[in-house]
Formats: structure tokens, C-alpha cells, sequence
């Protein structure tokens, strides 16, 4: 029987929470600021070597020649490997969609600048990367194909030659009468967008120790893993052996926002350990390395879309065209972030009817992968530009024009045109929070005031939908057939009392082993420090994925939550039996046992933990001595999807509505953010310190996209931003500090009513800095519509704005 | 492990360090980082590597009380000198008053970035007690932080500042 979850706080078996809904200090701080966690780095293990990757300099050749002999004869190496070694041994790395993969070192042909060719093994990374020098390599070069567009034309070389095209999926979606909807708008409006490449970038670049055991023929993988359970199977799919050989270890890691990757760089550590004779092998990806090679990218997308517009605003269809630039491979997961808008693609609004027009192209560039949001922020980008655009065109203010095509916050649960269900919301007072506490009005004036005298300010004002839970079904349209993910947690209780709580997966900065040891101190009334949750591996934990897609906080409230109830119950019965009692007369109150309507009649958790474990003889006969279980959690309800893609996908709906002010500079077309305000609704906040770090974090990394961060190639496929000093990652200076409301409209279907809210501000910032850019623009006539909005782009717009000067 | 195998690379430099109080003599090649050194052949792993190439700040350590990029220093350029690493101004259950306000301001996420902030905010604080919103900002101003949006870093500053001179204060009443 599965157990009965709380979907609410007082569902809890405590009088009044202590911990649950507070920002309760982190049980993962003390260790992390003094720089005693066990990041992947810092673990040696004895005989362990080093490995270094040799990359291809060029987008696009043919190997002709490679000549390692240099390198295997120099003293303190101790395993060389290549693509011919790749080809031998291993399958190609898996794609989605299927069938577009390559090996983990490049066989025959390079297809990307930064693509591993070889790879060494030596006692210090020094010598290996020594020896990487040592090895000879000859291209015979091939045109590149750098732009997704003219990737697609026929003739375009190819990057998989074998597909005959680079074009890895097209296809229309359509949902309602879209025709319709345009025939009868009295406006339509259509623009064309560009984002750039941009990616995670965490502060701690991917590394692992690989452990080859050449006896038994298992492998070890310790290493930064987001997700330790699908890296085990990723790996062990090229390497091929069966996935209960491979153990993926997965440590704390510094930060990862979906880019740690990781796939390539383990096979390759787990070849080099093998051929080195079980020797560990170490890998860890530098700055260079990742901002060149690594699962650092997402997004490169051209973007058309059209909106159908009412004269009284009334938004009723919408048209996107994206070409997804995949780049070389869709090894990792880009395809997904082209799907994923799905789950909220008319965003905050009661479109009725909408058309996707998708295309994944493969360029000579690094393959795409996830990154924080993992789709939709660009999608917003246009969806909120284009709502901007028909109000300032109907002369409608743009809260206004927002407010009138929300979904009405009664109208909840709601089911969007593409398929997906909202679970709850109030848009409006989201809006209006954002109006009275900016004083929006005022700010109008101001602005009114700067345009008398010239300058550019603009106010950029948007609502937007955080998608949370993810789901696999959400993915149906690029070729992922799963539904439902599950999450695992074992809670046990010792018999004095203390928790322990073990998860598959490991710190990564979201602080969930806090949400965790609050729930459970919570649940059995005893202090966060009583509580410790320990980091299973991929073998050991049950179901897990771990962190993404906004999606642990509640998932493992509700692992934990049916963890805690299996184990209540048993704790029921045990003192139901020594009180002498019925089991449906005993409940769990406070941490303690009692006899209801008996005042007295109680016991502690601990001692009647205890006692299952220390004296046999009083338990009754058919209970096992252990105060410990384990649930699994997957979200209740999910659907399979249907051919276009329509699914009950993500389980909550999050919403945030941001205000920014910027001015831009006429002379050096610098644009400084001067007012940021923020109001959002993520439903129960579990611990609002922790959700309010997530939203700030979102909105630096949203600043950063919106101003400043792109990965720029040339046109022979050389990446041109490959340190931090050309990849500009937002400073102290950047990001504004905003000015944050809270808002709180449970979620009806999760545990305790939480949503996911872990991506948070990425899916708005970008949006609302266009807005106020393009805002601050409108006067003179231009319209930023490209990523990041750079100071060289807009410098370029304002000198089209102003011919002559 | 920065030694390298007998016979490619002889000449290895003796050098005489203090690291957090503590003098270690070592042969290094001459190459080696000085990240590399503390990390790896004094496993002091709480200096943290983001970029190896002077950007990111995460390396940060005191050298003679001064910040420097421990990535950018070769460990034949610390002979002779006095170094601090995050290991050496404080330990779990004795947090600094700088660690600990981090740890109360949510001042980090991941915490990757968070010891090369704590060194510079201790060389902040060392100069300048109290330290405005705008001097915080520009001397963090070389530190990335990929998490936090950085608001909570700087109330962390805030606070450890008015600590650390609270406790000055106190101190100098006791000692009248
Ligand atoms: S690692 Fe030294 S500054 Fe980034
Ligand atoms: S806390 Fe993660 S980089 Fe700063």
C-alpha cells in the first residue's frame, strides 16, 4: 500500500512545525566554508594517475594519421589511447533522438574544435599533458559548417556522413485552430530572434577517478555527477558491459546547473584504468577544457514567432519557428531543451491555440546539453518580447496587456494548448505585488520624464511560468518514451532516536539534505542534528536521478514523507502491541507514540525504536526488527504523451513576475540595471532561504544571458571564447540586488504543497531585460533582438538609429 | 603529487614555505602551481582550482597576508614566505567569524567559490574594519560566485564586519 503523503504542513505529526517553512541554517555550511568537503579533486587514491585529453584544434577533418609512440615511450606513462581504441572496444555515446552518436574519442574524423582525439595516463598531470604533446596527429581538413541555416540546405557537408543530412529531426506541431486564431486576429505580429550559445558554467569544472577492476570486470566511476544513476548507464552502454558492473560514486560537486556532462570524460578515465591495469585514473576538466570541450553549452537558437492579437489584446494564437543548432552531436541532451517548452509554452496566458515548427540541425560546433531551465528562458525571451511588442503597437500598457490574457487564478488546474496541466496560481497578484511595491506608476512618470530629456530608460515588466517536477514525458516529441522518475529515500532510526535518511545523490548547492533533515526532524520531533542524510551510490541508493529539472525539493520531500510513514507504521504497531493497545488506536504526535484519548499513554520514538532493535522478545511475532523503510516518489498522474507531444508533464507551475529598470547609455551603449523587483509564487516554501538563494542565483545567471554571456565561434568553426576572460560570467558588479516579494499558492497535488523552484529566475530575467531594453529602444525606433544584448550589438543599433551621426 | 619521474626532469628546487604556521620543506619541479603544491602535496584541498587562469578567484590564499591567485604562482615563488590558506583561519566547530557569517547569510550555494571569498573578504576586513557597500563590491569584485547572485555574500561581509569589530570593542573593554 502506498503510503498517505502530507500535502499540506499540518498534515505533519507535529503540533506546530519548528523547521519545516523556516529558513533553518544548513547542515551542509560549516563543512563547506571550511573547505573540508570532499570535492572530486581532492581525492587521491594510492597508485592513481592522471589523465590528460588531446583535442582537435580544427572544426572539421579527417584523421589521416595519428603516431603515439612519442608519448607510450615516455618514462611515467602508462596507458595512451585513441579513437581506433574507442572504436574497438566501445559503442558510440548515446543521443537523443537515437542513433546520432559518435565515440568518446574521435574515430576517423574529427567533427568539433575541442573533440577528444587521444588521451594519456601518467603518474602527474604534468607529464601526461607533457606527453600529449608527443603525439602526432595529421588532418586532412574538411568544410565546415558552422551555421545551423545553411547546414540544412542540401549540398552542406555533413557531419555524420553515414545520415546523409545534418538535419536530426523537423516536424510541425500544431495545437487548436491556429489557422483560425490568425485568420480572424485583427493584428499579427511577427519578429525574428537570435540566441546565442551560453551554458552553465559551475565555479567547479566535471572531474572523475576511474577504477578499472581487472579481476571481477567492474568499474568504479567516483566523480562530480549530477545525476550518478544515468551516468551509470551512459557509461556502461559504451563500454559495454552490464550496468550492475558499473558503480557511479557521485561527490559533492562545486555547482552544475545541468552542464557537468561527464559521459566522455569517465569512458575515456575507464579505458586509460583499464589499460593501465586497473591502476584509478584521474581526470579533471580545466577551465579551457570546458568552456571548449565541455557540457558547458545550450541554446543556439534562431527563432521566428508570430502572435495573434485581438484589438483589445486579447492574445489568441501563437506561431514559434525554432532552428536548434545542436552542433556536432546531440550527445548531450540539447534536443531535450527544444522540447521541454512544451510544458509551458503559451506561458502565463489562455492562448487557445499554438504551433511549433521545430528543426535540430548539427553544426561543426560543440553538441549542445542542459542547462539551468533547459529550454524554456529562450522560449520566454520571445514569447514576452512578442507580448511587448503588440502592447506597445495597441498602446496597451504591458502589465495591462499581461493581465487581461492570464489564466484566471480560479480556473486552476489548467490545462495549457500544448497538453500540459498547471496545478495552481494567481498571476494577478503576482503583477499587482510587483505594480505596488515598485511603485510602477511613479517609475512610468520618471521614464516619461528621461525620454524629455533624451535618455534611454525602459522598464521591462513580464510573467512568466517556472515548470517544476520535470517529467520524461515531456520529452515524447525528440524521442524519450519514458513516464514518471523516480526518487528514492531509506529512513532508519537508531535505537537512540537519531535519523539517518540515504539518498542517491550528492551535495551539489541547493542545500536538499537541509529540506530533508527538516522534514524528518520535523516528522518525528527531534532537531535537525539528530537527523543525517547520507549520499548512496548508484548501486547502493534505491530509484533515484537526483537533482534537475526543478524537481528534488519536492520529489525528495516526498521520497522522505513515505519513507517516514512506512516506518511510523511500524513504530505503530510495535507500541500499539506493548501498550496492549489496537495499532488504530496508537498515533505518531511530537515524536512520541500515543494511545489516543489515554493522557499519559505514550512513548518516545527512540525507545520503541529501541526496542525493535534490542529486545525481540516483546515485538509482535510478524514484525521485523527494524524502524527503517524506503519509498520510492514519482509524480502522481502523469500521462504518456500523445503524438504531438501532449502530456500531463511537469507537476507544478511556478510563477514569478519580474520588473527591471535599465538606462542605457547613448555613447557606449553600456546598459546598467537600476531597479530590479521581484515577485514569486513557488507555492510552500520548504525553506525560504534556500528558495530565495535559488531566485537570486537564477537572476545572476539571467543577467548573464541577457547581457553577457556567448560562446562565440568563427566561421571556420574555431571557438573563440575559451577563458574567462572572453566567456564573461556575471560579476558582484552585475547583478542587482532585487527587491523580493513572496507569494504563496499551494500546490494541490505535491507533498506539503511545495513547488519546484531550483531554475527560478532564469526563466524571467533574460525575458525582462529585453523588455526593458527594447523599452528604453522604442523612442528611437530599434529593436534589440539578439543575445546577449551586448554592448557592441546595441552600440550597432543605435548608430542604425541615428544615420548620420 | 607534483614529483615527476626520475630522469625527466632533474632539476627539482628545494623550497622552504610556512603554510597556515606550520614550515614545510619540499623539492618541487619548478613548475608547479602553487595551487597545486598546497593541494596536492600538502592535501590542503580548501583552496579551490575554478579556472587556472587568474579569473575566477576561487585559488585565493594570503601570501604575507596579502591575497594572491594560488593558480597564478609558481611554488618556487613562495619560498621563504608565510601563506594562509582557508584551512588556516578556522576549522569545523571554530568557524571564523568571517566563515560564520557566511554560514548565517547564506552566503553560498555549492560553497566551491566560497573559500577563495572568505580569504578576500579577510584581507578586506583586515584593512578595512568597516568597509563600505561600495569598497565590499569593489574588493569582491575579482571573486566569481556561479550561485548565489551574490546579494547574500555581501550581507555576509556586512555582518562579519560588525562582528569582528563588536568583538574588537569587547575585547578592548576587557583589557581597560
Ligand atoms: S583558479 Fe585561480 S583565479 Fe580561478
Ligand atoms: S556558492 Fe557555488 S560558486 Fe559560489
Amino acid at each position: 500500500m502506498p503510503p498517505e503523503i502530507p500535502k499540506t504542513l499540518a498534515g505533519l505529526p507535529t503540533s506546530a512545525p519548528r523547521f519545516v517553512g523556516k529558513p533553518t541554517a544548513r547542515i551542509e555550511d560549516p563543512a563547506l566554508v571550511s573547505g573540508r568537503v570532499e570535492f572530486i579533486d581532492n581525492l587521491a587514491l594510492p597508485g592513481m594517475l592522471h589523465c590528460a585529453i588531446l583535442r582537435s584544434p580544427v572544426a572539421h577533418a579527417r584523421i589521416t594519421r595519428i603516431d603515439v609512440r612519442g608519448a607510450e615511450a615516455m618514462p611515467g606513462v602508462f596507458a595512451v589511447l585513441t579513437g581506433e581504441d574507442a572504436r574497438r572496444t566501445t559503442a558510440p555515446l548515446a543521443t537523443i533522438p537515437e542513433g546520432w552518436g559518435v565515440h568518446c574519442l574521435a574515430a576517423g574524423k574529427v567533427r568539433f574544435v575541442g573533440e577528444p582525439v587521444a588521451a594519456v595516463a601518467a603518474t602527474t598531470r604534468y607529464l601526461a599533458e607533457d606527453a600529449l604533446e608527443r603525439i602526432e596527429v595529421e588532418y586532412e581538413p574538411l568544410d565546415p559548417i558552422v551555421d545551423a541555416v545553411e547546414a540544412m540546405k542540401p549540398g552542406a557537408p555533413l557531419i555524420l556522413e553515414e545520415k546523409g543530412t545534418n538535419v536530426v529531426l523537423q516536424k510541425k506541431f500544431v495545437w487548436g485552430d491556429v489557422a483560425g486564431a490568425f485568420r480572424s486576429a485583427d493584428r499579427v505580429f511577427t519578429e525574428r530572434f537570435r540566441w546565442n550559445r551560453l551554458g552553465a558554467n559551475p565555479m567547479e569544472t566535471f572531474g572523475v577517478v576511474a577504477q578499472w577492476d581487472p579481476v571481477d570486470g567492474t568499474l568504479t566511476c567516483r566523480g562530480s555527477y549530477q545525476t550518478q544513476g544515468y551516468m551509470a548507464l551512459a557509461v556502461a552502454t559504451v563500454l559495454q558491459v552490464s550496468a550492475h558492473r558499473v558503480r557511479v560514486v557521485s561527490h559533492p560537486h562545486g555547482g552544475s546547473f545541468g552542464g557537468k556532462g561527464g559521459t566522455r570524460g569517465t569512458c575515456i578515465a575507464a579505458l586509460l584504468s583499464r589499460k593501465a591495469g586497473g591502476r584509478p585514473v584521474k581526470w579533471i576538466e580545466d577551465r579551457m577544457e570546458y568552456l571548449v570541450g565541455g557540457a558547458g553549452q545550450a541554446w543556439d537558437r534562431h527563432y521566428e514567432a508570430s502572435l495573434a492579437v485581438k484589438a483589445d489584446g486579447t492574445l489568441t494564437g501563437l506561431r514559434v519557428r525554432l532552428i536548434d543548432d545542436l552542433g556536432g552531436t546531440p550527445e548531450g541532451a540539447g534536443a531535450i531543451s527544444a522540447a521541454k517548452p512544451l510544458t509551458s509554452f503559451t506561458g502565463c496566458y489562455t492562448i487557445g491555440a499554438a504551433e511549433y515548427d521545430l528543426t535540430l540541425v548539427l553544426t561543426n560546433k560543440l553538441p549542445t546539453g542542459p542547462y539551468r531551465g533547459m529550454g524554456p528562458p529562450p522560449h520566454n525571451w520571445v514569447v514576452e518580447q512578442m507580448v511587448d511588442i503588440a502592447a506597445r503597437d495597441l498602446g496597451i500598457d504591458p502589465g495591462e496587456i499581461r493581465r487581461r490574457n492570464f489564466i484566471p487564478k480560479d480556473a486552476f488546474p489548467y490545462e495549457i494548448v500544448t497538453g500540459n496541466e498547471y496545478d495552481s496560481g494567481d498571476y494577478a497578484a503576482a503583477l499587482d505585488r510587483v505594480i505596488e511595491m515598485s511603485e510602477y506608476r511613479r517609475l512610468r512618470e520618471e521614464q516619461e520624464r528621461a525620454r524629455a530629456q533624451g535618455r534611454l530608460v525602459g522598464l521591462g515588466l513580464v510573467s512568466t511560468i517556472e515548470p517544476g517536477v520535470f517529467d520524461w514525458n515531456a520529452y515524447a516529441i525528440v524521442g524519450v518514451p519514458m513516464t514518471g522518475v523516480p526518487e528514492g529515500a531509506t529512513v532508519s532510526i537508531d535505537l537512540f532516536g537519531k535519523i539517518v535518511a540515504k539518498v542517491g545523490f550528492s551535495l551539489e548547492g541547493q542545500g536538499q539534505y537541509t529540506v530533508a533533515a527538516q522534514v524528518l526532524a520535523d516528522y518525528f520531533g527531534v532537531e535537525m542534528s539528530d537527523v543525517r542524510i547520507v549520499a548512496q551510490d548508484s548501486l547502493a541508493a534505491p530509484p533515484h536521478f537526483g537533482p534537475g529539472g526543478s524537481r528534488l525539493g519536492v520529489a525528495l520531500t516526498g521520497a522522505i514523507l513515505g519513507a517516514a510513514e512506512r516506518v511510523k507504521a511500524k513504530l505503530v504497531r510495535v507500541a500499539a502491541h506493548l501498550m496492549q493497545a489496537d495499532p488504530s488506536a496508537v498515533e505518531l504526535m511530537d515524536g512520541k507514540l500515543r494511545l489516543r484519548g489515554v493522557a499519559g499513554a505514550e512513548m518516545p520514538v527512540a525507545q520503541v525504536a529501541a526496542v525493535m532493535l534490542t529486545r525481540s522478545d516483546l515485538l509482535p511475532p510478524d514484525v521485523e526488527p527494524s524502524p527503517e523503510a524506503t519509498y520510492v516518489w514519482t509524480a502522481p498522474g502523469r500521462t504518456p504523451a500523445d503524438e504531438n507531444g501532449r502530456a500531463k508533464s511537469y507537476l507544478t507551475a511556478a510563477n514569478a513576475c519580474h520588473l527591471v529598470r535599465v538606462e542605457i547609455d547613448p555613447d557606449t551603449a553600456q546598459v546598467r540595471i537600476d531597479g530590479y523587483w521581484i515577485a514569486d509564487d513557488c507555492g510552500v516554501r520548504l525553506n525560504p532561504a534556500n528558495v530565495e538563494g535559488m531566485i537570486r542565483g537564477g537572476v545572476a545567471q539571467g543577467v548573464g544571458a541577457a547581457l553577457l554571456e556567448e560562446y562565440v565561434y568563427d566561421a571556420e568553426g574555431q571557438a573563440l571564447t575559451s577563458t574567462f576572460m572572453d566567456y564573461l560570467l556575471p560579476s558582484i558588479h552585475d547583478v542587482p540586488q532585487a527587491q523580493m516579494a513572496t507569494l504563496v499558492t499551494p500546490s494541490p497535488f505535491t507533498p506539503l504543497g511545495a513547488k519546484g523552484v531550483g531554475e527560478g529566475a532564469i526563466h524571467t530575467t533574460p525575458a525582462a531585460i529585453l523588455c526593458a531594453i527594447n523599452d528604453a529602444l522604442a523612442p528611437l525606433g530599434v529593436r534589440a533582438t539578439e543575445s546577449p544584448a551586448s554592448p557592441q550589438r546595441l552600440w550597432t543599433l543605435l548608430q542604425n538609429a541615428k544615420p548620420g551621426r | 603529487m607534483t614529483n615527476p619521474v626520475a630522469g625527466t626532469r632533474p632539476a627539482l628546487h628545494a623550497i622552504r614555505v610556512t603554510v597556515n604556521g606550520v614550515v614545510h620543506e619540499a623539492s618541487v619541479d619548478p613548475r608547479t602551481t602553487l595551487a597545486d603544491f598546497v593541494r596536492g602535496d600538502l592535501g590542503l584541498g580548501g583552496t579551490h582550482v575554478g579556472c587556472e587562469h587568474g579569473v575566477c578567484g576561487a585559488c585565493t590564499i594570503l601570501v604575507e597576508g596579502e591575497t594572491a591567485r594560488a593558480c597564478l604562482m609558481l611554488a618556487v615563488q613562495a619560498d621563504g614566505r608565510s601563506i594562509t590558506t582557508i584551512e588556516g583561519i578556522g576549522a569545523e566547530g571554530a568557524l571564523h567569524p568571517i566563515q560564520q557569517a557566511f554560514v548565517d547569510e547564506r552566503g553560498l550555494q555549492c560553497g566551491f567559490c566560497t573559500p577563495g571569498f572568505v580569504m578576500t573578504v579577510h584581507e578586506l576586513l583586515a584593512t578595512r574594519p568597516d568597509p563600505s557597500d561600495e569598497e565590499i563590491l569593489d574588493h569582491l569584485g575579482g571573486n566569481l560566485c556561479r550561485c548565489t547572485g551574490y546579494e547574500s555574500i555581501l550581507r555576509s561581509v556586512r555582518l562579519a564586519a560588525r562582528r569582528l569589530r563588536e568583538a574588537k570593542a569587547a575585547g578592548a573593554e576587557e583589557k581597560a
